[in-house]
């Protein structure tokens, strides 16, 4: 028996179409239905306007956006020419910003998708507290916009640099507030300092804690989320940071990737029309996101939760909330390191006189974005996109399920809609 | 409102063609416990509502603010159920219509998702046409891409403290929108002696003449509330794009349009002869104060 | 005869100045000369104009302002872009030649005596509402499509430096035709140079 679901509150919507057999998921495939057409938009426009307008694909991503449109414009000025490098402290910059955004959206997504959604399983185990995440994001974004100047929708990285050129003033006020949005952390969520959490390396730490972390997780292990929820045990890391290392990793075995063996395809329609591509390299199905990171930072906490649990629902969970700590310590030292005597931006011949390919990768909070552009004397003539759930939400037949496809097979309804928003959804930037 | 004194204002918060970006700079607001605590909030994209999206678009029920984000788009469905079935339903029965940003207001980056049908609330650019026109007395555009959340928690402030909210010819409140991005710009003495910006990057410079800020042509509260408490676009660097105006987005942006050197547009209402006159009669002096670097890190006295 | 008002004494001040300056020079001209053609005494003089200097960066400014309000007219006619670089070359060279004290004035004293005008005229501040003027002419031809978008005053030394160029050459009596003969080649030159290329 197939009945449509419609799954809202995931920056968007999506569709699902459950095929049951015995109670279980035998079958699901997903529909996003909403389509902008982006890359439509902006086919013909002036180059630079890539900067204002590709942010506007997500209002809970759009930073990363920026970034991976300002690479690839300067991988085009590099194709043209014009080797593009950033001087440290833009890069510095660029990567604290980027960080930042991270951060929020992570905080936004364990208190108002995660807990909601686990006491929609567990009859309301746990205090429900979304402000408390949408406050630790505005200490985020705050501690962004003295250097990007506002968040949602900045536009402050342009091709050599960005536009700040901040005093130590600027530089004090983000440190203050990332570390108070360490202390609330620490005090609100965890029950232990970041450093000593950072430290754990098996999820038993986490035991008598007593905090939201901790909680969370119990509850994970008691609706058995560590059983469930298995995908391919494949995942991809396109985008380099510090944070992050360009890999794909198959179970435990890490080897190098290349971008160009990324390629899309339509997605498998049953029911009704989806207009989101599915995302593939090599022509197979890989994980993005938090837990793809960690794996290929080797972090032990992770990789010894991943020889336990694999790839479940509870990896993926516990994946998301650790990066949010490790992500924290990364922009502290990040914001320590910038030296404000250097230059901004490197001057660049006008951006009339680039006729070019370029790709810009960057990772998102729910993994690689990749934006390919061509450029002809500036003008862009082709544009592409290709966003992260789409990599793990795709939509695939029976004989070959995309990751969220498989993690949701022979589950309950409820529980199979649990999973799917463990991938932490965003529509509009599937659609795009 | 609703004369019951215990019962709170009903809020809805419907989306149309969207990126959710007014809905993620709503959260950043810095006194939303305050606020949400005077509303209930049937509907939105991620905060706690008390119905469910199933139960919004079966239209039955009705709300004292509609407040919608994103532009309109005739054949958009939500929940399975045409947008433009549930916004005129709701409208009817709402005090308040609330277009939620530049989308909402004037059709923004997402009319041009189909420019031939998607439009904002009343506003197709600055054309007056779209799906509420029979509700126009009751809406209040509040443009911007995103809007600032105190942009909308002054209104709905104002609105529970039973204020009356002047607006402009867009419909736009006009204690958010006289006032010019430009006002409280960090950039302002450059701008008075028309020292331009040698390119980007540099905190010393007026954007205006080559960078194509917009802010002296543009109604905004951007320089004067700041952004997230802390900041705004010309503050660090990045000119004013206008995306408070029915024109956002515009085409060329970061560059500015001139006419053998003379810039198109100049300053809100002022002549341009005036302009010329004024910029002429600064750009000939040569303050050396303002030609210099505002902060010498390398010396050491 | 009635009593003259001061507006227009100071006006035959100027005027008187105008051509004694041609006629004599900028240098060799002294108040009390200016006076005396004006039939007023040289104390009365300083109530009008503080300094010989004074009364040079003022004359500066009233031709200037002659000439852009002419432009000015001109520019808000409802004619095409090429019908305007006609008038405006007519309306300069008739000017030339009915008043040729004022471009004199501009070409041998303002323009080769620059030391006379020091910091206070520097750039082009004295002689504003005439280049604003220009200004507005090359914006809106510029946005009308007509002219080609280039830097101001690569198009502005082109135009001034052409009709400038000829008003001198017409001073030494070089030219065998009047100003008026050229005209209309001018206008076509002007207009082809600057015209938007495809």
């Amino acid at each position: 028996m197939i009945t449509k679901e419609i799954i809202d509150q995931i920056e968007g919507e999506a569709s699902i179409y459950f095929d049951m057999q015995d109670g279980k998921v035998d079958f699901a495939d997903i529909v996003f239905p909403h389509f902008r057409g982006m890359e439509n938009i902006l086919q013909g426009k002036n180059a630079l306007d890539a900067l204002l307008i590709t942010p506007r694909v997500c209002g809970i991503c759009g930073h990363s956006h920026l970034m991976a449109a300002v690479r690839a414009i300067e991988d085009a000025y590099g194709n043209s020419g014009q080797i593009v490098k950033l001087t440290q402290k833009a890069h510095n910059i660029r990567e604290l910003t980027l960080t930042l955004e991270i951060i929020q959206n992570h905080f936004k997504w364990i208190y108002m998708v995660l807990i909601p959604k686990l006491n929609s399983l567990n009859n309301n185990a746990l205090q429900e507290t979304p402000l408390k995440g949408a406050y630790a994001a505005s200490l985020a974004t705050k501690a962004m916009s003295v250097l990007s100047g506002q968040w949602p929708h900045s536009s402050y990285m342009v091709p050599g640099g960005v536009t700040c050129d901040p005093t130590y003033i600027e530089i004090m006020q983000a440190k203050a507030s990332i570390e108070k949005l360490i202390a609330f952390f620490e005090r609100e969520s965890l029950n232990i300092s970041l450093k000593d959490f950072l430290r754990f390396e098996s999820c038993k730490e986490l035991n008598e804690l007593f905090s939201d972390i901790s909680k969370i997780e119990e509850q994970l292990i008691m609706l058995n989320m560590h059983q469930k929820g298995f995908s391919y045990d494949t995942f991809i890391v396109l985008g380099e940071h510090a944070f992050s290392k360009k890999a794909k990793i198959k179970m435990t075995r890490v080897t190098g990737v290349d971008v160009n063996h990324v390629s899309t395809e339509e997605p498998f329609i049953l029911n009704e029309r989806s207009y989101a591509e599915n995302a593939l390299y090599k022509n197979i199905f890989h994980e993005t996101g938090p837990m793809a990171r960690l794996m290929s930072k080797n972090i032990k906490f992770i990789k010894n939760m991943h020889r336990r649990y694999k790839d479940s629902a509870y990896t993926r969970v516990m994946a998301r909330i650790y990066e949010t700590g490790y992500l924290l310590e990364h922009a502290l030292n990040l914001v320590s390191s910038i030296d404000v005597t250097q230059k901004s931006i490197i001057p660049l011949n006008g951006i009339d006189k680039v006729t070019a390919r370029g790709i810009g990768v960057v990772e998102a909070p729910r993994g690689p974005l990749i934006h390919k552009i061509v450029l002809q004397d500036g003008i862009i003539e082709n544009y592409k996109i290709i966003t992260p759930t789409q990599w793990n939400i795709s939509s695939g037949p029976r004989s070959k399920l995309s990751p969220a496809q498989k993690a949701m097979s022979g589950l309950s309804k409820k529980e199979a809609e649990f999973i799917f928003r463990t991938f932490d959804v965003c529509s509009v930037c599937t659609t795009h | 409102m609703h004369s019951n004194q215990e019962a709170k204002p009903q809020l809805l918060w419907l989306q149309g063609v969207t990126c959710n970006g007014n809905t993620h700079s709503f959260i950043n607001l810095e006194t939303l416990p305050q606020l949400l605590e005077k509303f209930e909030i049937l509907y939105h994209p991620i905060l706690p509502s008390t119905k469910n999206l199933h139960e919004i678009v079966s239209l039955k029920n009705s709300c004292d603010i509609l407040i919608f984000e994103g532009a309109y788009d005739p054949v958009l469905k939500r929940g399975d159920t045409l947008i433009k079935d549930v916004i005129v339903h709701y409208a009817k029965e709402a005090d308040y219509i609330i277009a939620a940003g530049t989308c909402a207001s004037f059709g923004g980056i997402f009319k041009q998702s189909a420019p031939q049908r998607n439009s904002g609330l009343v506003f197709n650019e600055n054309i007056t046409q779209g799906p509420l026109m029979a509700y126009k007395e009751k809406i209040i555009n509040l443009s911007g891409c995103p809007i600032h959340p105190e942009w909308l928690s002054t209104i709905l402030n104002m609105i529970l403290s039973g204020y009356s909210i002047p607006l402009d010819s867009l419909l736009r409140p006009q204690e958010l929108y006289s006032s010019l991005a430009h006002h409280g710009c960090s950039r302002n003495e450059y701008f008075e002696w028309k020292v331009d910006a040698k390119g980007f990057g540099l905190k010393e410079g007026c954007l205006y003449y080559e960078q194509g800020c917009r802010a002296p042509m543009t109604h905004a509260s951007c320089n004067k509330i700041l952004w997230n408490g802390v900041s705004s676009k010309t503050r660090v660097g990045t000119p004013c794009f206008g995306c408070t105006e029915p024109e956002f987005p515009r085409n060329d942006n970061y560059v500015t349009k001139t006419n053998m050197s003379i810039p198109q547009d100049v300053p809100l209402d002022i002549p341009k002869r005036a302009y010329l006159s004024v910029a002429g009669m600064a750009k000939t002096f040569h303050i050396k104060r303002l030609e210099g670097k505002l902060i010498d890190y390398k010396r050491d006295n | 005869m009635a009593r003259t008002t001061k507006e227009e004494r100071k006006k035959g001040i100027i005027s008187a100045a105008l051509q004694l300056f041609s006629e004599r020079g900028f240098y060799i001209t002294t108040i009390p000369d200016i006076a005396q053609k004006v039939g007023m005494s040289v104390g009365n003089f300083y109530n009008y104009f503080g300094s010989k200097d004074v009364l040079a960066k003022e004359l500066l400014l009233y031709i200037s302002e002659y000439l852009g309000k002419n432009l000015r007219e001109i520019n808000e006619k409802e004619i095409t872009t090429k019908e305007k670089i006609e008038e405006i070359v007519s309306m300069y060279f008739r000017v030339a030649k009915e008043k040729p004290e004022m471009i004199e004035y501009f070409l041998r004293v303002y323009l080769s005596n620059r030391e006379v005008f020091g910091s206070e005229c520097k750039g082009m501040i004295c002689v504003s509402p005439f280049v604003t003027e220009m200004m507005i002419f090359f914006d809106e031809s510029v946005s009308r499509g007509d002219l080609y978008n280039q830097d101001f005053f690569s198009a502005f030394g082109l135009f001034m430096g052409y009709l400038g160029g000829m008003v001198f050459l017409f001073g030494e009596d070089i030219l065998p035709e009047p100003l008026s003969f050229y005209e209309k080649d001018i206008t076509e030159n002007i207009y082809n140079a600057l015209k938007s290329r495809s």
